[in-house]
């Protein structure tokens, strides 16, 4: 009997050996797959003459809306460069890129190319190849570098130039007899609004989204505190320093001003909130309403109703009564994605690969009808001469070559959208005024990192 | 010396039944949680590859966040309301399917589907009924209630989620109670008869306190999901109107991603655990007490 209970725990024993073996030879295969992946390292120099080698390099990809085409210009890519395998990992809808790449870091399994908030970039910089020597430093547009040069280095690549403002409907415009290119002031827009809605249409959709009102809205307040850069930064940093009094603040008001006029022609001014993203593009594809707030990224779902490639446009936010100052003719226009790469948990193969695919984007020809046909990107780069093909972009384009644009604010603090635009949500329904909203704002500000 | 042997033989025979599955715990729940409370120390952003030591400012701040404090009193207002509903619905559910009426099996099926769908999904579903169905209803048949969207008004909005978080729930703590229910012996009951107890009597003072220990387990269960509860509140309201729905799981999960302030939201989510553990202890501690045994 006691023979029999040691053969049994000796059996057991050997059991569990065996799975914890298991275990064991799993996590070694896994490696020696990382290592795989990660180039064989230790036989770098002996294979560089290998072209058989396959060196496999991933992008985390945080434009969701554009995954499908991302993968097709991986496949592209890897046709022309055999040797080099890139897949796209991306970061689900409602995940931010920055809990993703966290993760991946935790993991030590941090892509090779890493697609970013421009606010994202100087928290990675010990993470993130110094790109300052590259070949497309020399191509890349006026200030598309500025907000990722850390210290006199590129941190990353600028990848995808947006703008937003009103968005209109050349159509119902016609109709109604607005011309847009006119409309210079608040008073303007009224009117514009106004005859909208006497041709028999809506005249304006707000998007009660707190990433639009406090991600694209406000910020045109900010933005247009001066034409000059580093004045807008000072106003920031000022912000939160708590010296900035936003009641006396004409840019600030002016834009209320408009928004407060905005609000009595929103075509959802009975429940403010209850409209979605999803709703707004369907009125605006669909030729229900006239004027909508948003920016150039919803193209493809605008498209999706209307079906062709024409008759919509950008227009300013005028913030006062007076044409000429600034920021009553000009949309913002900025680089609201970049590119890093890794080389932290990258060897140094699967950096000069991703470098590869940096350049491939760029300068073939494939790469860049990728990147304008296909994904609708506008590209932050002098040599890419391709014409977009959406009229969004077109118009972009158009404010950019006559320099009417304004800074497109992406440096703000990570949470200024979510938490502020609570606060824009509250005042869009009425639930507060002007001077609690200016109070949360200016709370804000002072306790942001 | 013989002592110490039958420690020796106890530790192995525990090793080799045990060991395996408590290597895992020790690696994926012991560990990460004390190096989280550590991270609480610490002003490290989720990323850097350094952080520096900071005592406890971190939990001064947490006392200090109003909007913590207000997500976590709104946690515990949707956690009063949705445990309560929750067992009154799933007992009332139960009762009913075990009195046998007919097709009772497909009943008892169909009420536990819900909870078979993941939150997400699920909450993505009851967004379209709030705020397109119900409207839609609302505006035909001239119901002023559901004129309006429910998620874009904040009280409305946490009536939603507490009616979501009832229905996903109900199912579950409604399967708990019948095996309860049909667990109470039927001599009991049938002694309660002869003494002259009617229908309502036999149910207060028979089968309720034979049923306790069910009370016991489907209070906890729903009291620990209802505080944990995350992926609904994303996918239903995401926080809003104007954050006026974010639960403490949110609040705790936004402070350290999207903030990116990874220290506090750690304390955060360590000052959750204690009181989540504090309340739940104390539950089945009473609860425990008032098991009877026929």
């Amino acid at each position: 009997m006691k023979g029999f209970k040691r053969l049994s725990l000796i059996m057991a024993f050997v059991l569990m050996i065996g799975v914890l073996a298991g275990c064991g030879s799993k996590n070694t295969a896994s490696t020696s797959e990382q290592e795989l992946a990660s180039g064989n390292k230790q036989s770098d120099s002996s294979s560089a003459s290998d072209t058989n080698k396959v060196i496999e390099i991933t992008m985390l990809n945080s434009k969701g809306e554009i995954q499908a085409q991302l993968e097709e210009a991986a496949k592209a890519f890897t046709e022309e460069n055999p040797n080099i395998k890139l897949d796209i990992v991306v970061a689900e809808a409602g995940q931010s890129p920055f809990e993703k790449i966290s993760v991946m870091y935790a993991a030590g399994n941090a892509p090779a190319l890493a697609m970013l908030d421009p606010v994202d970039i100087p928290n990675l910089a010990d993470k993130f190849l110094d790109l300052s020597n590259e070949k497309w430093i020399a191509d890349a547009a006026n200030n598309s570098l500025d907000n990722v040069t850390l210290d006199g280095k590129v941190m990353a690549f600028p990848f995808a130039v947006e703008g937003a403002g009103f968005i209109y409907n050349k159509a119902i415009l016609d109709q109604a007899g607005v011309d847009p290119t006119a409309i210079k002031t608040t008073k303007d827009l009224e009117d514009a609004f106004n005859k909208v809605k006497a041709a028999g249409f809506e005249a304006l959709a707000i998007s009660p989204m707190d990433w639009s009102l406090a991600g694209h809205f406000l910020p045109i307040s900010y933005a247009t505190q001066s034409s000059n850069f580093a004045d807008v930064n000072k106003f920031l940093n000022n912000l939160k320093a708590g010296s900035v009094d936003l009641k006396a603040n004409k840019p600030f008001n002016g834009l209320m001003d408009t928004f407060d006029m905005m609000k009595q022609y929103n075509m959802y001014k009975n429940d403010p909130l209850a409209a979605t993203y999803e709703s707004n593009q369907q009125a605006m594809g669909s030729g229900e309403v006239g004027f909508w707030f948003m920016g150039n990224w919803t193209w493809p779902q605008i498209y999706e109703f209307a079906q062709v490639n024409e008759g919509f446009g950008f227009m300013p936010v005028p913030i006062s009564n007076n044409p000429d100052d600034y920021g009553n003719t000009g949309i913002p226009v900025g680089v609201t994605k970049y590119i890093g790469i890794d080389k932290v948990n990258n060897s140094e193969e699967q950096q000069a690969a991703a470098k590869q695919f940096l350049e491939w984007l760029v300068y073939s020809e494939k790469g860049q009808d990728m990147i304008v046909n296909k994904a609708n990107i506008i590209p932050a780069f002098n040599n890419i001469t391709l014409e977009p093909q959406d009229p969004l972009a077109k118009s972009i384009k158009e404010y950019m070559a006559s320099g009417k644009t304004i800074q497109f604010m992406t440096t703000m603090p990570a949470d200024h959208w979510a938490e502020v635009g609570a606060s824009m949500q509250k005042y869009l329904s009425d639930m507060i005024d002007r001077n609690t909203l200016i109070e949360e704002i200016e709370t804000y500000w002072k306790n942001a990192k | 010396m013989n002592r110490e042997k039958s420690f020796i033989k106890k530790l192995s025979t525990y090793l080799v039944f045990a060991g395996p599955a408590t290597f895992a715990f020790i690696t994926v729940i012991i560990l990460p949680f004390l190096f989280g409370i550590y991270l609480t120390f610490t002003d490290w952003n989720g990323i850097s590859s350094t952080h520096s030591f900071i005592g406890f400012k971190n939990y001064l701040s947490v006392f200090q966040d109003k909007t913590f404090f207000n997500s976590f009193l709104l946690t515990i207002k949707y956690v009063f309301f949705t445990v309560i509903l929750t067992n009154i619905v799933a007992f009332l559910l139960a009762f009913i399917l075990t009195s046998g009426v007919k097709g009772q099996n497909l009943f008892r099926s169909g009420f536990f589907t819900p909870n078979l769908i993941g939150g997400v999904l699920l909450g993505y579903i009851w967004q379209f009924i709030f705020s397109n169905v119900l409207v839609y209803i609302g505006n035909n048949f001239n119901l002023p209630i559901f004129s309006s969207s429910w998620l874009s008004n904040p009280d409305k909005a946490f009536w939603a989620m507490v009616i979501v978080g009832v229905w996903q729930y109900s199912g579950y703590m409604m399967i708990i109670y019948i095996s309860g229910l049909m667990n109470v012996p039927k001599d009991i009951i049938e002694a309660a008869s002869i003494d002259g107890a009617g229908g309502f009597r036999r149910l207060i003072n028979v089968t309720l306190p034979m049923m306790v220990p069910s009370f016991t387990v489907c209070i906890f269960l729903s009291l620990q999901r209802t505080f944990m509860v995350y992926d609904v509140n994303l996918a239903l309201t995401k926080g809003g109107p104007f954050k006026s729905t974010e639960l403490i799981s949110m609040t705790v999960y936004n402070k350290a991603f999207l903030s990116q302030d990874y220290g506090v939201g750690q304390a955060q989510a360590f000052f959750l655990f204690l009181i989540v553990a504090t309340i739940t202890l104390v539950q089945v501690y009473f609860s425990k007490k008032m098991e009877v045994e026929a």
